[in-house]
């Protein structure tokens, strides 16, 4: 997902890549990347869990927390 | 620290000059900047006002790390009444000059749509610029607002405007056309071939100091028109023109000692894309369908006796188009953009339909403080 939307190869892409390490990480992707999280997991990113996203690592540690806290 | 999006208080304004002179020194864009003053200049919120302005920012700890403006306003939409709306504007980020900020846009642009969803913003420089892109990320439809302009004085439009003049090439085919008069011809010629559809209408024009019940008439005699308009009724444009704001002119036209209609007009302030030109603008305008060529036609003729070198108006209802048309306006690249929410725009459906008798101009949303 984040190759598709920062346009870099995955291989490119580790825990710590972040808005300050991918050209393409502005405003408009962070929003892009909100959003298409919400729509893969069926969630929804409340403000400060948005504010939390500042690296691809923060971002998959908060998807799952969220995901374990939910019921199944 | 968490960043949290709050009402803009006093106790903030260190903080946002703070904000606003880091913006500044980063990006060395001297528009990059929100009001110093908690409480707005423009439409400050007060009883039973019908329209208002209120700010908020995204505070982090002490720091202010983004702001933006609501203008909370009424608008009639066709067969469905009135409706409560609000204009998302000036929005400004930190994420602008620090990327670890590249949050910050959608936290407040997620924030308005959680105070208003009904909600739109007008302008923002084209369909490609950020803020515009942000908006259709969230579903936002984005309609662009027809741009017309009338050349006043072809030799100075020729010199000075800086869009025709982007190479050293186009400068110099520019200015020979200045010189020799050809471009004068052209330019002419175009505007007179516009302007023989129309015809030399019957009004008379005067300056107001204020609008006065007279505007009401007016107002419910046009609204059946649109699909949808910002409320402009007596005292809504009381307060969206005061009497004090001196920058704009308040026309009102009329025949046979009735009013048809009304205009407001201005100079722009300086831009660098209009080079030295004297740049006047219709700024807003409202009448019956029958009268809006006889509006257009007076406030031309005000403005040019001003002294403009060029005039520019922004509109987008297909009346109000086909009146500046024939009178002898062109219309030209337009980046003045209506961005609707998705609740907004579902108000507006068939939007195809709907967005030919939108009834917008350069004064709604935020444009009348920003630009004169």
């Amino acid at each position: 997902m984040a190759s598709d939307l920062f346009g870099v190869p995955a291989d490119r892409i580790t825990a710590t890549s972040s808005p300050e390490t991918l050209e393409n990480w502005d405003s408009v992707q962070h929003l892009n990347l909100v959003l298409a999280l919400e729509e893969k997991f069926g969630m929804q990113l409340s403000p400060e869990e948005i504010e939390q996203m500042k690296s691809i690592g923060d971002t998959a540690k908060l998807i799952e927390s969220k995901l374990q806290a939910t019921p199944r | 620290m968490a960043i949290v999006i709050e009402p803009y208080r006093q106790e903030h304004e260190p903080a946002v000059q703070e904000f606003n002179r880091r913006l500044q020194q980063s990006s060395g864009d001297p528009d990059l900047v929100f009001s110093q003053r908690s409480v707005p200049r423009w439409l400050p919120p007060a009883n039973n006002n019908p329209v208002w302005n209120e700010f908020f920012v995204a505070v982090e700890g002490s720091s202010v790390r983004g702001a933006y403006g609501l203008k909370q306003e009424m608008v009639l939409v066709r067969r469905k009444g009135m409706h409560k709306v609000a204009c998302y504007h000036h929005p400004l980020s930190e994420g602008i000059i620090d990327r670890k900020y590249a949050s910050v846009g959608a936290l407040l642009a997620r924030d308005a749509l959680a105070r208003q969803p009904f909600l739109y913003a007008l302008g923002m420089g084209g369909s490609d610029r950020p803020i515009a892109k942000m908006l259709k990320v969230l579903g936002f439809s984005l309609t662009p607002i027809p741009f017309y302009f009338r050349v006043v004085h072809p030799y100075r439009f020729l010199l000075e405007m800086q869009a025709l003049r982007q190479t050293r090439w186009r400068a110099l085919a520019m200015s020979m056309a200045a010189v020799t008069g050809t471009g004068w011809l052209a330019i002419k010629s175009a505007q007179e071939a516009s302007k023989l559809r129309g015809r030399t209408l019957d009004f008379v024009a005067e300056e107001i100091p204020e609008f006065s019940e007279w505007a009401d008439e007016i107002w419910n005699k046009a609204n059946g028109i649109v699909s949808m308009a910002a409320v402009r009724d007596a005292k809504t444009l009381r307060l969206l023109y005061r009497a004090d704001v001196t920058s704009i002119k308040r026309l009102r036209v009329s025949r046979k000692g009735s009013a048809i209609g009304w205009a407001i007009i201005g100079q722009r302030r300086k831009d660098p894309k209009f080079g030295r030109m004297r740049v006047g603008s219709v700024v807003d305008c409202w009448a019956a369908p029958e009268n809006a060529a006889a509006v257009v036609q007076a406030a031309a003729q005000a403005l040019e006796k001003d002294g403009v070198d060029l005039i520019v108006s922004n509109q987008s209802h297909q009346v109000w188009c086909r009146a500046f048309e024939s009178g002898g306006f062109l219309k030209g690249p337009s980046t003045f953009v209506f961005a609707a929410s998705k609740k907004l725009t579902e108000l507006l459906q068939p939007l195809e339909e709907t967005r030919l008798s939108l009834h917008i101009t350069r004064a709604d949303g935020d444009g009348l403080p920003a630009n004169f």
